[in-house]
């Protein structure tokens, strides 16, 4: 068992006698090929039994090149080593759970580990784990085993009656596979039962079906004659179909009740998440205003604090990456906005993933902003435009200008923060005033970025 | 300026002054509005739900709607929808769409159904003022915000001369359009390029017209993507 999560998977070895069964075997049990030969070999004495097993792996196990071809479009091969397993289980159950429904069939009695929190579900968690992936395999070799031990004990002359074993154990079978089915609709959600991989379902439930109306059918006609069989048989369908009539409505009614229920409750979440935003910024910002109303210049700047941050959750697309030009200049210019009072108006067509050089540029559009708007006065018109090729960022205000001859050569804000260090990554930057107003515009090329990246 | 418009219920308009119908749902809005409206514009109606405008327009016809995006009534199109419901007057009555609205959908919608220019509601007095006027002289106008929008939209590489005209904007159409994005007035933009105001505004209705006519592929996805047609 704790040698397990190291085992390679079994396949088929190319260094091979025969077909390669052996060797491979050997890998997969880390036993030395010798041995496993000289096994399989006199097991073949016992019956056979050798010749069969080395038959049916032959068979049934892939060569190595199919199995890694096999691996390579199917991660999750059952075969595959049982150490990926803890962690993909809650993984799959939250899927499931929050409506792909599209669980891996292999998955089946993977209870309804962890996110339901049924009474239930607590026990055996390492059967949880270990049966997700194997639980068929276990199931089907502990009937094997049950077969063979049942064969043994007829031989050694015990009197077992197959008339009664073989149906009931169709029964329990029948039984067991219905009720896999309702425990894995349980997993994925009642809701999203309609939507459920509706084939296997159905397939699942008429074979269960089947099996358990063969069972007792087979049990009840060992009493009776055919004739009285089929007549009880007619009468219990009969009988069903009575039921499923009577029962229908109440059922769709219930179903339709559960579904109005659950909308509500997800119209009434919404409401509630509106609501809390709301009173945590939008009137807290109105109380504010109301007793800042004396000052002119902080009521703006509250008005557009908020402004902003409304906007943002209202028509922020949330498929959309953050973190880009465009947000973080979004970001430098809310910041001066907030810091200085006045508009800041940012248009912004592309956007590019932030680099080291990029942030220069925003560092540098951020003093020319901040410029903008202590000696402008106004609105400040902030453009960026990013292609594959370039960013460029301009800065606009409308305030009587300066000529930058005659900024002291000690005043760093032009000289150094935007010019130096935009010409420091590779960019560019111009300043145009006039008595109408000043513009500071930002250019880096993407090759430059790409330099900046790699020093 | 409406030489045509002979059979309008009451007055054509004495010449320089503008009639305006205000729809917007909120009262506050619209007295502000007025309020801050220059005396060279008339405001001769109000309506706040699209049937209302629709009605009030039919009845006024007005030279110039200053149309809220966002209405309530009608069938929830909004400002489209009274557009849609005003189609006969079009050519007469012209539409300029005001807006607290930051998302492209809402502003490219109203364009596309006619609108002649956007403006967001926090412009001041006299910057609506004189874009009801361009309006009325059969301008469009852009704010910055729309000039960004129409840029990603038709993307900023020039057309080709065997480009549909229709599906991209010409090298000189861009400049325009990148100028008044980084806040230009037509008059600056005039003077960056060298050019005639009257110039700037034939390029900037020529992308209006471009951006309501254009069915390029790049244009529908970039509207599909965000969910505008």
């Amino acid at each position: 068992m704790t040698t397990l999560p190291a085992r390679p998977p079994l396949a088929r070895s190319s260094d091979r006698v025969i077909a390669g069964v052996c060797s491979g075997l050997a890998v997969h049990l880390g036993w030395p090929v010798k041995n496993v030969r000289l096994a399989m070999v006199l097991a073949s004495f016992a019956g056979g039994a050798g010749l069969v097993f080395y038959a049916w792996l032959w068979i049934m196990v892939p060569t190595a090149d199919e199995a890694a071809r096999r691996n390579a479009r199917r991660p999750a091969s059952p075969i595959a080593p049982a150490v990926s397993q803890p962690g993909q289980v809650p993984a799959q159950a939250i899927m499931s759970d929050g409506g792909t429904s599209a669980g891996p069939a292999g998955s089946v009695p993977a209870g309804t580990a962890g996110t339901h929190g049924t009474g239930g579900t607590a026990g055996a968690p390492w059967f949880k784990v270990r049966g997700m992936r194997y639980g068929k395999e276990i199931l089907l070799g502990s009937g094997l085993l049950l077969v063979a031990g049942i064969m043994i004990a007829q031989m050694l002359g015990v009197d077992v009656s197959l008339g009664t074993l073989i149906p009931a154990a169709a029964v329990l079978g029948g039984a067991s596979i219905a009720w896999m089915q309702l425990d894995e609709t349980r997993r994925a959600g009642l809701v999203d039962k309609t939507k459920a991989d509706q084939a296997g379902g159905w397939g699942r439930l008429a074979a269960g079906l089947a099996l358990v109306v063969a069972g007792v059918l087979v049990m009840v006609s060992g009493s009776g004659s055919w004739e009285q069989t089929w007549l009880a048989l007619l009468a219990s369908v009969a009988v069903l179909g009575g039921v499923v009539l009577v029962l229908l409505p109440w059922a769709l009614k219930f179903w339709r009740d559960l579904e109005a229920e659950r909308a509500g409750r997800i119209r009434e979440t919404e409401r509630a998440e509106i609501a809390a935003h709301l009173h945590d910024s939008v009137l807290q910002t109105l109380a504010l205003i109301q007793r800042r109303a004396g000052n002119e210049h902080d009521v703006v700047r509250l008005a557009r604090a908020q402004e902003r941050e409304l906007r943002g959750w209202l028509f922020q697309d949330p498929g959309r990456e953050s973190g880009q030009l465009s947000d973080r200049i979004k970001a430098v210019a809310a910041e001066v906005e907030d810091l200085l009072g006045n508009a800041v108006e940012v248009v912004s067509v592309g956007d590019a993933t932030m680099t080291e050089a990029h942030e220069a540029l925003v560092q540098a559009s951020r003093e020319a902003m901040v410029n903008a708007s202590r000696h402008g006065g106004g609105t400040v018109s902030v453009y960026l435009e990013a292609s594959d090729g370039q960013a460029e960022v301009f800065i606009k205000d409308r305030g009587p200008g300066f000529d930058l001859g005659d900024v002291p050569a000690d005043r760093l804000g032009v000289r150094e923060s935007i010019i130096g260090r935009m010409k420091r990554h590779g960019g560019s930057a111009a300043i145009l005033s006039t008595g109408n107003g000043t513009e500071v515009r930002l250019r880096l090329p993407a090759a430059a970025e790409h330099a900046e990246g790699k020093s | 300026m409406n030489t045509t418009q002979g059979t309008a219920a009451g007055s054509a308009g004495r010449p320089g002054t503008v009639r305006v119908v205000i729809v917007d749902d909120h009262a506050i809005f619209r007295s502000g509005l007025k309020a801050d409206l220059d005396a060279s514009i008339h405001v001769v109606g109000e309506a706040a739900t699209v049937e209302q405008a629709i009605a009030v327009i039919a009845q006024q016809r007005p030279d110039v709607v200053l149309l809220d995006v966002h209405l309530p009534g009608g069938l929830g199109g909004g400002g489209r929808e009274v557009i849609a419901g005003s189609a006969a007057l079009l050519p007469d009555t012209r539409f300029l769409a005001l807006s607290v609205s930051d998302a492209a959908e809402d502003v490219v919608a109203v364009i596309r159904a006619g609108a002649r220019g956007y403006v967001t509601k926090t412009i001041s007095g006299a910057e609506i003022t004189d874009a009801v006027h361009r309006v009325a002289g059969g301008d469009a106008v852009f704010s910055p915000r729309l000039a960004g929008f129409v840029l990603d939209a038709f993307g900023t590489a020039p057309a080709d001369i065997a480009d549909d005209e229709l599906d991209k904007l010409s090298a000189r159409e861009l400049e325009v359009m990148r100028l008044i994005a980084r806040g230009y007035s037509y008059k600056e933009v005039a003077k960056e390029l060298f050019i005639s105001i009257k110039t700037v505004e034939t390029h900037v209705s020529a992308v209006l017209r471009k951006l309501q006519l254009s069915s390029r592929h790049e244009l529908t996805k970039w509207a599909a993507e965000r969910r505008l047609l």
